[in-house]
């Protein structure tokens, strides 16, 4: 009877066809908002991502995401490095510095400055130069895309691209020269300004001046050490807030759920396309049963039990729920990798498929209770209504 | 059991049946007695509205009458729960419908194998026997039309296979020729009774079609609810 239910829903080609465009369009619309959402959400902590060495970020307690410095006096550092468990302990400035281009023009950017000895908390991918060039006077390293964008010098004749930025180029920062010696990848940020690798002594030069500078401290911990227990250990010595890695990401990720537009707008869009998918697709898989009542009784009459017809429209149901999965995330796929060299964000994970997957399946699973309600209900002496 | 019982296809006694439509209740069976035998094509004639297609729905055992007593093979249908009476319906009774009633998006041999499928056959078998009640029917040339491909005729005969294919104790037909034109009407008869009928096979056939009479063993008359006559007569 499998084959029958399948030759029913494919034969007509009109209601089959809008059935798989209602599903493939929610499962698009579900999946690609969604992705970008976890692109977005995924740029908020794109720092903390890229510094992999630390296992804990320790920093004032009023901190509520990467973003959000509160600055520390620099002898917190040398407090935490006495602390027990701790392998070291290095201090990072993180601001927000105006840069002055070739052109006049002010850019801010991102500054980040690494612990002069080790340079712990360097970019993790260079594309021209070495980190360690930044030991050379003046010297910092920019992100490919600051340099080939924002930070871009003009074009030379008029009308011209944009020149990117070189090694050996110099920038004015906070009235401080800078001589770029290298091109770096980093994860894109939220905010999407240049990212600026400096050392930490002379991004505090290049910072206005005040009374602490110190952004985080970022620790190592000794081998076996549990992360939690040295991280309470820290605050209940220091008074400052210590978190692993992951739960700095968690921190950064919820302050934007939590304090920013962005979770509804996406929420809005992913739940239009559920309910515009369910809509469409609910609405012709109820048509198209309604239009094979006849037959339904017909099989009925012919001694097809209640059972049988469940399943034979749930396996139409699963047929059609199935290809608009696919088209769905495949078109959404093929979205990404289209426009994955652009400002878009845009991550597809294994989570997001499930979800859709889950929420195509509830579309389906709604589409099919009504005509399975309509069918069970059915009195099979309608077959001989004329 | 005797051998009189064993002789019964249907019997009916002081059938009833009445729909109701909020503060209206409309009474389609008043009584209705009756008795179709093995090997017999019986007609159940009458005027629109009579009872004629609300007494073969109980017959067939699509629809639960309300009082008196109605045996198809010495089985009390009304005393079966739902699966139970799909599952005695999908074994012992063929329809046939006056709209045919035919899957348009399955080929004639898929159309007639369904009974056999629903009874459990594997593809293959139910195609296979398909193909032989095809042949049966007369429409060994055209096992993989689709229904809109044929005429209604051949729609017909298709529908006679599916009623057959499974070898149903009980036939019923709802208005047969009444889509048909006289020839065709005739041909189709001749088909239904050269192949339906047989010693341990009842065909009941609802008509008002008084071209097709002659086709009948018997013809039961209805009127408002009941039977008023049942005509023997030596079918031509």
């Amino acid at each position: 009877m499998y084959s029958i239910a399948l030759k029913m829903l494919i034969g007509d080609r009109g209601k089959y066809l809008g059935i798989i465009m209602g599903l493939t369009f929610a499962s698009l619309l579900i999946t690609q908002q969604s992705s970008i959402f976890t692109g977005l959400m995924t740029r908020t902590y794109g720092t903390i991502t890229d510094l992999s060495q630390p296992d804990i970020w320790v920093m004032d307690p009023k901190v509520q995401f990467i973003d959000d410095v509160k600055p520390l006096q620099d002898t917190e550092l040398f407090r935490i490095r006495s602390i027990e468990g701790v392998k070291w302990a290095v201090p990072l400035y993180k601001g927000l510095l105006k840069a002055r281009l070739a052109d006049g023009n002010y850019q801010i950017c991102n500054v980040l400055g690494l612990d002069d000895a080790t340079l712990i908390g360097g970019p993790p991918f260079m594309i021209e130069g070495t980190l360690s060039d930044l030991r050379q006077q003046d010297s910092i390293i920019v992100n490919d895309v600051g340099a080939r964008t924002r930070l871009a010098k003009p074009p030379k004749v008029r009308g011209g691209k944009p020149e990117p930025l070189k090694i050996g180029d110099t920038l004015e920062i906070n009235d401080h020269r800078a001589v770029v010696v290298g091109i770096c990848r980093v994860s894109r940020t939220f905010q999407s300004q240049p990212v600026i690798f400096t050392t930490y002594t002379r991004a505090t030069t290049f910072a206005p001046r005040e009374r602490k500078l110190l952004s985080f401290v970022l620790v190592k911990a000794r081998p076996d050490e549990n992360l939690q227990a040295l991280c309470e250990r820290i605050r209940r010595r220091t008074g400052l807030a210590a978190y692993t890695a992951q739960a700095f990401k968690d921190l950064t990720y919820n302050y934007f759920m939590k304090y920013t537009g962005i979770p509804i707008n996406f929420g809005i869009a992913v739940a239009l396309g559920f309910i515009i998918g369910t809509a469409i697709a609910g609405q012709t898989f109820y048509n198209f049963t309604l239009e094979n009542m006849r037959y339904f009784g017909t099989l009925k009459a012919m001694g097809a039990t209640n059972y049988v017809l469940l399943r034979m429209i749930l396996l139409q149901a699963l047929l059609v729920g199935v290809l608009g999965y696919g088209l769905g995330v495949g078109g959404a796929a093929v979205f990404g990798y289209t426009l994955g060299g652009t400002a878009l964000s845009f991550r597809l994970t294994k989570d997001l498929l499930i979800f859709s997957g889950s929420a195509i399946s509830l579309i389906c699973v709604l589409s099919a209770l009504i005509s399975i309600r309509k069918v069970m209900r059915l009195e099979p002496a309608l077959v001989f209504k004329g | 059991m005797n051998g009189k019982d064993q002789d019964t296809a249907v019997l009916c006694r002081s059938v009833t049946k009445a729909y109701v439509t909020g503060p209206t209740k409309v009474m389609a069976l008043r009584g209705v007695d009756l008795e179709v035998r093995m090997g017999e094509l019986l007609m159940l004639a009458g005027p629109s509205g009579c009872g004629k297609t609300t007494l073969i729905s109980v017959v067939a055992g699509i629809l639960d009458h309300d009082e008196g007593e109605c045996l198809v093979f010495q089985e009390d249908l009304r005393a079966m729960d739902q699966t139970r009476k799909t599952r005695f319906r999908g074994r012992n009774v063929g329809f046939v419908f006056q709209t045919y009633n035919l899957l348009p998006t399955l080929t004639a041999v898929e159309n007639v194998s369904v009974p056999l499928l629903l009874s459990g056959h594997s593809r293959a078998d139910a195609q296979s026997m398909a193909k032989e009640i095809l042949v049966l029917v007369g429409l060994e040339e055209r096992p993989h039309a689709l229904p809109a491909q044929l005429s209604g005729g051949q729609q017909q005969r298709v529908a006679i296979a599916r009623a057959l294919v499974h070898r149903p104790r009980l036939i019923v037909c709802d208005e047969p020729t009444s889509a048909l034109d006289a020839d065709t009407g005739q041909k189709v008869m001749e088909v239904l009774r050269n192949t339906a009928l047989a010693e341990d096979r009842a065909v009941i056939i609802v008509t008002h079609d008084n071209r097709i009479f002659n086709f009948a063993d018997r013809i039961a008359r209805m009127e408002d609810g009941r039977i008023t006559s049942v005509e023997s007569q030596v079918p031509h």
